[in-house]
């Protein structure tokens, strides 16, 4: 009776009953929605609200007339960024950076993660994930700091090292030879275990039945990874990979601010630092507003590109 | 019941965390309308600090003006905060900072935009303050550009321009060697004085592979962020940033041949391995502790920092004081010339708009105080009668803190009584030693190597530039805007130059730019400043300082 009263068309009043229903399901599940709440206000204060400020990219930024009321000017500032004589050197390096670190950084916390799903001793696991985890927790600007005093060829432990080995001093820092595997190699060693802790968790819901039925199928450890494991957690690691796209026009601020130097500029000078520069050392909000929403439309458009192919090819994506 | 109670507790806790958050995020300004006595000041110096708590000098200021002062000063880039004060509207009451480069053009534009105070009608009723903004007492492009009035009116307060020249303070930048490794290696100092004598004496010192503790000493080092080892460039032309053509126009300095020379001369440096390379990426810290280890031959800087990092190392081993190089020949300029120094004022000093009414009354005439002869004392040499006294007419320093003082090499001792606390950005013209008698605090052995630094680098002693600077007139040409951004990389190209890998592409790396600052309007911009400073002085001749 009831299931036919809600299968009846109803135009007006669809809306309204769809509306309750949501609302009571709310209702129902109030504890989980109250987990999602910190995370919904902080989405929404730091990240939709300062979407506001997006139409300083449009206008001639003044301090007395704000975020609404300077005079708008147009694509003016997108404009100079695309004649500013460094700008395709600065896209160039960006991309290679991001891509580098997609291709040779996205796997790896997958390989980590299956390599802890195999290892059996407790405590040893326990170990190996707390302290793949601890780096990411350190900023920065410790992280660039102890890898000065590591890797310098005047009295660093790595060169030291090298040298009783009978080779080196290697200047590993501002030195285009070693500038991208030092990037790369530095963003995997500081984020491959938190980056792992998702691909952990998909690993440890898939249905233990399974395992069993390849043993007796004859599979060993490596087939069991291979047509079990893998597969399980495929799904986490296709969205994964269209949110890790959307990031390819950011190649990480902090990291290349810190580690970049004049000997490295023409590798390393990249949109995030370029945008920061040019807004906060010189001043100049709207242009750095104007570079920083191309990264972010650049981004959204790669997103809507990898999800749609990943839906075609795959059967899996965000939306 | 229960459940209502705590729904309407868990709606309160969300609406105050969500209405705390807003709050956060939104300032009004002019909130110091009503004056309460107290003044936030934004001391904008990178690394400066202050005391603890409020200091005996805070309060004999309270006592005489009533106010009581809330400092807050600058870690990191000062032109960085300035753009983020106004930016996000969270601004002291009373700016002061540096009175040149992009510090300076964020202030004027803040002016422009209506950020700052105007004190056009209220400098007569202030005397002191009305006397270091006079004509005379500033410099001429500086006064045009920015203290004599923007847009007509007056916003800006000049801070420590010399009174006379004996107040000027020559910071004799230069080239120091440690006196150790020169007399290992036989060499007079004073007799290195052109850029190939400075070349061999470099080659020299590396190829005696020396060693300290184990790690290998470089021939040419210098602080953080490349401080100050580009000061050669007056080696290759005459220093400053602008140079006569020869037809009676100038040109960036950027653009001449002495500059490619300049650039290729500290490549060579790089690439030979006679300059330390991490001088340009590493921190202060890593600097000294280079400097303390011994690991410096040669070091650039301004002779008062060389003694203080080195201070520890010299201690320790005594004969290794760094001592003057030189003097290093001058490009295009008379071996008999007189130094020439541009000296003048280091801070602007402003009110911002957050101050507004009773603040404003409150804030000049505590900047009128400091700028008297009593506030310029007592912010420089602390209370009279505690920290010092008037004897002969001269004010001589209590025995007891200067001991104090001298043995506390943190600064910390003589910061908690209010000494070098910021207060020594307001005091006005500087007179340091036309009024004040000359700086009580010295320790006699800085001021003896200072003196005889001096009687080595200023030979012909020193000439305080008082012409134009094209620097400050470019700024108003209608393509500064465009351009800006272009004459903003050119440390940067210089720096990414000198370590290309070949003389080819440094050369195109400046090259590069040069195109970059003729496409955005550095040849419009410069026939407008050329054109302002017809049958003008200006500046073409400069040491660093």
């Amino acid at each position: 009776m009831k299931s036919k009263a809600t299968s009846t068309p109803r135009i007006a009043g669809e809306t309204k009953t769809t509306g309750s229903r949501l609302l009571k399901r709310i209702w129902q599940h109030k504890i989980f929605y109250l987990f999602m709440l910190p995370g919904i206000v902080w989405f929404f204060l730091f990240s939709y609200v300062p979407l506001y400020g997006v139409q300083v990219a449009f206008r001639d930024y003044t301090f007395v007339g704000g975020f609404t009321g300077s005079p708008w000017a147009g694509f003016k500032y997108f404009q100079q960024f695309f004649n500013y004589y460094q700008s395709g050197d600065i896209i160039r390096n960006t991309v290679v950076i991001s891509l580098m670190k997609l291709l040779i950084g996205f796997p790896m916390p997958i390989i980590l993660a299956l390599l802890l799903n195999e290892v059996r001793q407790l405590r040893f696991k326990k170990t190996v994930q707390t302290l793949s985890y601890l780096p990411y927790f350190v900023s920065w600007i410790v992280v660039v700091t102890l890898m000065q005093r590591l890797l310098t060829p005047y009295g660093g432990p790595v060169n030291d090292l090298l040298g009783s080995f009978g080779t080196g001093p290697i200047q590993f820092l501002n030195n285009p030879g070693w500038f991208y595997q030092i990037i790369v190699g530095s963003d995997i060693w500081k984020n491959i275990g938190w980056n792992s802790i998702i691909f952990m968790a998909a690993i440890s819901g898939i249905d233990q039945q399974l395992y069993e039925a390849a043993k007796i199928d004859g599979a060993g450890r490596f087939k069991q990874m291979w047509h079990v494991t893998l597969p399980g957690i495929r799904t986490v690691a296709i969205i994964l990979f269209i949110l890790a796209v959307g990031n390819l026009m950011s190649a990480g601020y902090e990291q290349l601010l810190l580690l970049n130097g004049p000997a490295t500029a023409s590798m390393g000078s990249v949109l995030d630092v370029h945008a920061i520069n040019s807004g906060i050392r010189e001043g100049r909000l709207s242009y750095a507003a104007a570079v920083g929403l191309f990264q972010s439309v650049i981004g959204l458009i790669l997103v809507l590109t990898v999800n749609r192919i990943a839906r075609k090819v795959g059967d899996v994506s965000l939306f | 019941m229960k459940r209502n109670w705590s729904k309407s507790a868990a709606a309160l806790l969300v609406s105050v965390m969500l209405g705390g958050a807003l709050a956060g995020c939104t300032g009004s300004p002019g909130e110091n309308a009503a004056s309460d006595g107290k003044l936030k000041i934004l001391h904008n110096w990178n690394g400066s600090t202050g005391a603890d708590a409020i200091t005996p000098v805070e309060e004999v200021i309270k006592d005489k003006t009533g106010v009581t002062l809330e400092w807050e000063y600058t870690k990191g880039s000062e032109t960085e905060k300035v753009n983020q004060i106004f930016a996000t509207q969270d601004l002291p009451d009373i700016y002061t900072g540096p009175a040149w480069g992009g510090e300076l053009d964020g202030i004027i534009k803040a002016a422009k935009e209506g950020q700052l105070v105007d004190i056009s009608d209220k400098l007569k009723d202030y005397p002191n303050l009305a006397k270091s903004v006079a004509e005379e007492n500033v410099p001429p492009a500086l006064y045009e550009k920015a203290i004599g009035g923007i847009d007509g009116k007056k916003y800006l307060l000049l801070q420590n321009q010399p009174a006379t020249n004996e107040d000027g303070m020559d910071w004799l930048y230069g080239f120091y060697v440690r006196k150790d490794i020169a007399d290992k290696l036989g060499v007079d100092p004073q007799s290195v004085v052109t850029k190939d004598d400075f070349y061999n004496f470099l080659t020299k010192v590396k190829d005696a592979d020396l060693q300290e503790n184990g790690q290998p000493v470089f021939p040419l080092g210098g602080f953080s962020n490349g401080w100050a080892v580009g000061i050669g460039n007056t080696m290759f032309y005459p220093g400053a940033s602008y140079m006569d053509k020869g037809d009676g126009t100038f040109e960036h300095s950027f653009f001449t041949k002495g500059y490619e020379e300049y650039t290729l001369f500290y490549r060579k440096l790089i690439e030979e391995g006679l300059m330390d390379p991490e001088t340009f990426t590493q921190t202060d810290p890593i600097a000294k502790e280079k400097i303390n280890q011994g690991r410096i031959a040669v070091l650039a800087a301004h002779y008062p920092a060389i003694l203080d990092a080195s201070k520890e190392y010299t201690t320790a081993h005594p004969g290794s004081d760094y001592i003057p190089i030189g003097p290093l020949e001058r490009a295009g300029v008379e071996a008999s010339r007189p130094v020439d120094l541009g000296i003048q004022g280091n801070n602007v000093t402003a009110i911002t708009k957050e101050c507004q009414g009773a603040c404003v009354d409150d804030a000049l005439k505590f900047l009128d105080y400091m700028a008297s002869d009593e506030g310029f004392m007592l912010a420089r040499y602390g209370v009279e009668g505690t920290h010092w006294k008037m004897e002969g007419g001269k004010p001589v320093a209590d025995a007891e803190w200067f001991k104090k003082f001298n043995e506390d090499s943190t600064m910390k001792v003589r910061k908690n009584e209010g000494i070098s606390i910021g207060l020594e950005s307001l005091t006005g013209l500087d007179r340091i030693n036309s009024a004040a008698g000359g700086d009580i605090w010295a320790e006699p052995a800085r001021t003896e190597a200072m003196e005889s630094a001096r009687k080595i680098l200023r030979p012909n002693g020193i000439e305080v530039i008082s012409a134009y600077n094209p620097g400050d007139v470019i700024t108003k040409a209608p393509e500064w805007e465009m351009l800006k951004p272009s004459m903003d990389r050119m440390n940067d190209a210089w720096e990414e130059a000198i370590f290309a890998k070949s003389d080819d592409a440094a050369m195109k790396i400046i090259n590069d730019l040069r195109t970059q600052l003729t496409n955005t309007g550095y040849d419009k911009a410069m026939e407008f400043t050329n054109n302002e400073l017809k049958g003008k002085e200006v500046v073409t001749v400069q040491m660093p300082n």
